[in-house]
């Protein structure tokens, strides 16, 4: 059974890392909570029904979805962060909250408050591994975070956008003077971070087969723990940490004989992780 | 007459709440994104020890101020080992964490919350709804007076410090540590206040009154009225608690029009309404 | 620059709330003639809201209806109707405009436990009978005799649940998932109550889990290594619709019993095939040959292009009740419509037959047993046994 449990949470792991990943982009180059990324990961599900109402394709919904998401995230720290990124610290995290709960009403005045189911239906076969069940969801889920992860290694290792990612992140003003375009660089770490949120909502409306305004909640605050677990702006911390909280999450419910709610479990680990190693994982 | 009452009340106890945060975050410069713990754990330790003791408001008040100032110190005793944005997060968690024990151990009511909490009374007599109004503004001034002592006092200075520059604090002397700690213990002790006001108010408290957004709208209070002073988290406290009634007709977009108002003002008045540093005040100064 | 913008925030805060004031003098305690007010609250933002619009809607058509059918005692009804966010504070704030301001002669809560719990002493305290349309927590009435509730007693539907369980689907090992809140733990309570009573049958695996959960799958995989005949998974029709898709993606074919809580159409829509053969205990037939309760499906669909659920039809009967309580009494005095509530006896409702009010204020009406056929619901059985729909108070 732990076999199981251990798949169960491989296809979850891979939906917070997605959208961790985003927010340790935007951390590492920014240095700012950038909360409403939940509510970006939200819009890449609600694209899916405007995608659908143009041409009905799974295909197409993805590229529609990253498309607008990436272009939203780019608007938002063009407008939104880039102006007071000179404030204290709480001032772009309250204005990220903000852009977060303005996200979730507008999805709820403009689509309603119901939850809406999945404009494709797919049947998802289940296949057998021996003793071990692969449920055809999951095994997309987590096929797809595979291949976006391995696409964002690539970016980020093997590019010079991604070289210029990672040394705006270890120290902007270095970088500047190396000839980095500072501001480029870091409206490219806002893009690819949303498109990435984006396919992650996607992704999770179809699993789920539900797309509703207040979906954003939980993988805003999980992303958060994450984050911190991995070690703040680290790539590969995100990624450990993020398929750790989801095998945790798996292995704990299924065995625990208590009653546990699982969004506090994201933030006990963290706690007791921060406790241990509080840089995180990675971090430094 | 009775709806205006309730309104005040409730301007009251979220000044409270206000004033105890700002001590935190406005004095001692501590990112604090989970005060709603606090709020709940004065809230919950004085409907505990009021129903399960059976002893009146006035003796579970000053416990409740107590406790929560004891688990203010313990829980603030993170802040001392991480950064500011890791201190963001730990607090958030620490609200998670908090509202998830008063939701599922069974001790503390569990999901049907604590209900039967006694409205205060003297000498047998319930006090009436103006009664309550009253000393709750009794309670607001105070807390005023408290939160202004405790700025322009040594301790101020000591907070100051650890706010403008903990480097160069420490180097100073300052114990940096010790008035971090202060700053949560003096900040959780004024949020058990008003956490007991309210659940003697409500008479029933579930986890649910206190979440993560609530943390963020009394965060929002301070800021929008201006961090780090007394009038502006009264400023804040009105407008907030205010916002919502009056906004009523408008239902549907309250919320909508509250996040946009919140993004607006960081966006172009992150110094608060009457914050030392705003527009506004200096505008207001100026002429005076 | 940033100073006009500073002034020009500052100008529109003061001028909203200027704006916002004239709206309040209208609804300002004037005692209109010709028009009876009846309350209503349910959450309209937040992560209630979609509950909160039905419960509306269903309160809103029995008013339409009423004022159809000639208002009440010759008078308009108008329903006075706030938003509470699912949140206590707010409710209790509303109770108090709602008895003081807007001086209503009795209220519906079409909002959950929480806010419905807060405001109930308050409605008691001014002596406004209120009707909890939905919310289950078992204080609710027993704020004083004003209060009423409408909806089954969550250990009473539990017991049905057990019933239905041992006698209907003859189970003997029970899988048990608990929703996390007072609706979720008095069912549970309930369906234990009622295996004991019986017999012949155990709990093999009990597992509480957090309202608003999506990934069951863990869950799923430790209770079918129990091998349960049955599963019984207390829920919200957002819940139920991921446990119903799991345990089909699992490949596991298990019958599986719901409650109130999957009675919507947003269940059958998320849940898609998966939802077949699920069975549930509610309080709507859709095969009832009522004709009262197949207009209100009817009515209901033509004004919201939507089917009905189980919080509307309760928020609809709510307002219905409160209407023939009103007519009974042939007053608008509460302490006559408190009496008349009390003393109302085999009302037909569109959630079937109210036998009567308990001492306690809590319904005694035969439990409905559905079941998912063809992506609909259809009767499946009636649970009626005195011992199991009789509430402890």
């Amino acid at each position: 059974m732990v076999l199981q449990q251990i798949i169960n949470g491989l296809a979850s792991g891979g939906i917070y890392t997605l959208v961790a990943l985003g927010l340790t982009l935007v951390y590492g180059v920014l240095k700012i909570l950038h909360i409403a990324h939940a509510g970006i990961y939200a819009l890449g599900a609600y694209m899916a029904l405007v995608a659908y109402k143009i041409y009905p394709n799974i295909y197409f919904a993805f590229l529609f979805a990253m498309a607008t998401t990436a272009v939203a995230g780019y608007l938002v720290q063009k407008y939104l962060y880039w102006p007071i990124i000179d404030q204290p610290r709480i001032v772009p995290l309250i204005a990220s909250i903000g852009l977060f709960l303005a996200l979730e009403e507008l999805y709820r005045l403009i689509w309603g408050p119901y939850v809406i189911p999945f404009p494709q239906k797919f049947h998802w076969k289940t296949y057998t591994l021996g003793n071990i069940r692969l449920p055809g969801a999951d095994l997309f889920v987590f096929a797809l975070s595979i291949v976006f992860l391995a696409i964002l290694y690539w970016i980020v290792n093997k590019t010079k956008v991604g070289l210029a990612m990672r040394a705006v992140a270890d120290d902007k003003e270095v970088s500047e003077a190396s000839g980095i375009n500072s501001k480029w660089t870091i409206a490219l770490s806002f893009i690819i971070g949303s498109a990435l949120a984006g396919a992650a909502g996607l992704m999770v409306g179809v699993y789920y087969n539900s797309i509703y305004p207040t979906m954003g909640d939980v993988p805003a605050y999980k992303s958060l723990a994450v984050i911190v677990v991995g070690g703040m702006g680290s790539i590969e911390g995100t990624v450990v940490a993020g398929f750790g909280l989801g095998l945790l999450e798996a292995l704990l419910l299924g065995f625990l004989p208590f009653a546990f709610p699982r969004d506090a479990l994201a933030f006990i680990a963290m706690i007791i992780f921060l406790l241990i190693k509080p840089e995180g994982l990675f971090g430094e | 007459m009775n709806y205006y009452l309730t309104i005040l009340i409730y301007i009251g106890i979220n000044s409270i709440l206000a004033l105890s945060l700002n001590i935190i975050v406005g004095y001692a410069g501590q990112i604090s994104l989970g005060h709603a713990a606090f709020y709940g754990i004065g809230a919950y330790s004085s409907a505990l020890i009021a129903t399960k003791l059976g002893v009146s408001f006035w003796v579970s008040l000053p416990l409740a101020i107590i406790i929560t100032a004891v688990v203010g110190a313990i829980l603030g005793l993170p802040s001392l080992r991480v950064s500011e944005d890791f201190l963001a997060i730990t607090t958030i968690g620490i609200n998670f964490v908090v509202q998830a024990v008063f939701k599922y151990v069974k001790f503390f009511g569990g999901a049907l919350g604590v209900s039967g909490i006694p409205f205060p009374s003297i000498g047998g007599h319930r006090f009436s709804l103006a009664a309550f109004a009253l000393m709750t503004a009794i309670f607001t001034v105070i807390s005023a007076v408290v939160a202004h002592l405790i700025n322009t006092s040594w301790i101020g200075l000591g907070l100051k410090a650890v706010r403008e520059d903990e480097l160069a604090a420490s180097s100073s002397g300052v114990n940096v540590y010790k008035f971090k700690v202060l700053a949560f213990v003096l900040g959780s002790a004024l949020a058990g206040l008003a956490g007991s006001l309210y659940a003697h108010f409500m008479m029933f408290i579930t986890a649910d009154d206190f979440g993560f957004p609530l943390s963020i709208a009394i965060l929002s209070m301070i800021v929008i009225g201006g961090i780090g002073t007394v009038r502006g988290a009264f400023l804040g406290a009105l407008l907030l608690t205010i916002m919502p009634e009056l906004f009523r007709p408008l239902s549907d977009y309250r919320m909508l029009v509250y996040a946009i108002l919140l993004i607006l003002f960081m966006r172009f008045l992150p110094e608060g309404l009457i914050g030392d540093e705003s527009i506004v005040w200096k505008k207001i100064r100026g002429k005076a | 620059m940033k100073k006009v913008v500073a002034l020009a925030l500052v100008v529109s805060l003061t001028a909203g709330f200027g704006w916002a004031k004239p709206q309040k003098a209208k609804l300002k305690g004037v005692k209109l003639k010709g028009v009876i007010k009846i309350g209503f609250f349910s959450p309209l933002t937040g992560f209630a809201a979609a509950d909160g619009l039905s419960a509306l809607r269903g309160a809103r058509l029995a008013v339409e209806q009423i004022n159809k059918n000639g208002g009440l005692l010759g008078k308009k009804v108008v329903l006075v109707n706030y938003d509470d966010r699912v949140k206590s504070s707010e409710a209790v704030a509303i109770a108090r405009k709602l008895v003081t301001k807007d001086r209503v002669i009795a209220a519906v809560s079409g909002s959950y436990s929480g806010p419905t719990r807060a405001a109930a002493p308050i409605f008691q305290q001014f002596k406004v009978p209120m009707i909890s349309a939905y919310a289950v927590h078992p204080e609710i009435t027993k704020a004083g005799d004003y209060i009423f509730r409408n909806g089954f007693l969550g250990t009473v539907e539990g017991k049905a649940m057990g019933e239905v369980a041992l006698k209907f689907l003859r189970a003997k090992r029970i899988a048990l998932l608990v929703i996390d809140n007072d609706y979720g733990h008095s069912l549970a309570e309930g369906v234990k109550m009622r295996i004991r009573q019986l017999g012949g049958a155990k709990i093999v695996y009990e597992k509480t889990y957090s309202i608003g959960e999506k990934d069951f799958t863990p869950l799923l995989t430790a209770a079918r290594a129990q091998k349960p005949d049955l599963l019984i998974a207390t829920a919200y029709y957002n819940e139920a619709a991921q446990i119903a898709r799991q345990v089909k993606q699992m490949g596991w074919k298990i019958q599986i019993l719901g409650e109130e809580g999957y009675d919507s159409p947003k269940f059958l829509e998320l849940a898609g095939d998966a939802a077949e053969g699920v069975i549930i205990t509610t309080n709507l037939n859709r095969d009832d040959l009522s004709s009262i309760t197949q207009n209100f499906i009817k009515n209901f669909k033509t004004k919201y292009n939507e089917d009905p659920d189980m919080v509307g039809a309760s928020s609809y009967d709510a307002v219905m009740l409160l209407a023939k309580a009103i007519k009974k009494a042939h007053s608008t005095n509460p302490a006559r419509i408190r009496d008349a509530l009390q003393s109302l006896q085999n009302e037909v409702l569109a959630t079937g037959v109210l036998y009567r009010f308990t001492r306690g204020r809590e319904v005694v009406k035969p439990v409905q047993v559905q079941i998912v056929k063809n992506g609909e619901f259809h009767y499946y059985g009636i649970i009626a046994d005195p011992d199991v729909v009789t509430p402890p108070w």
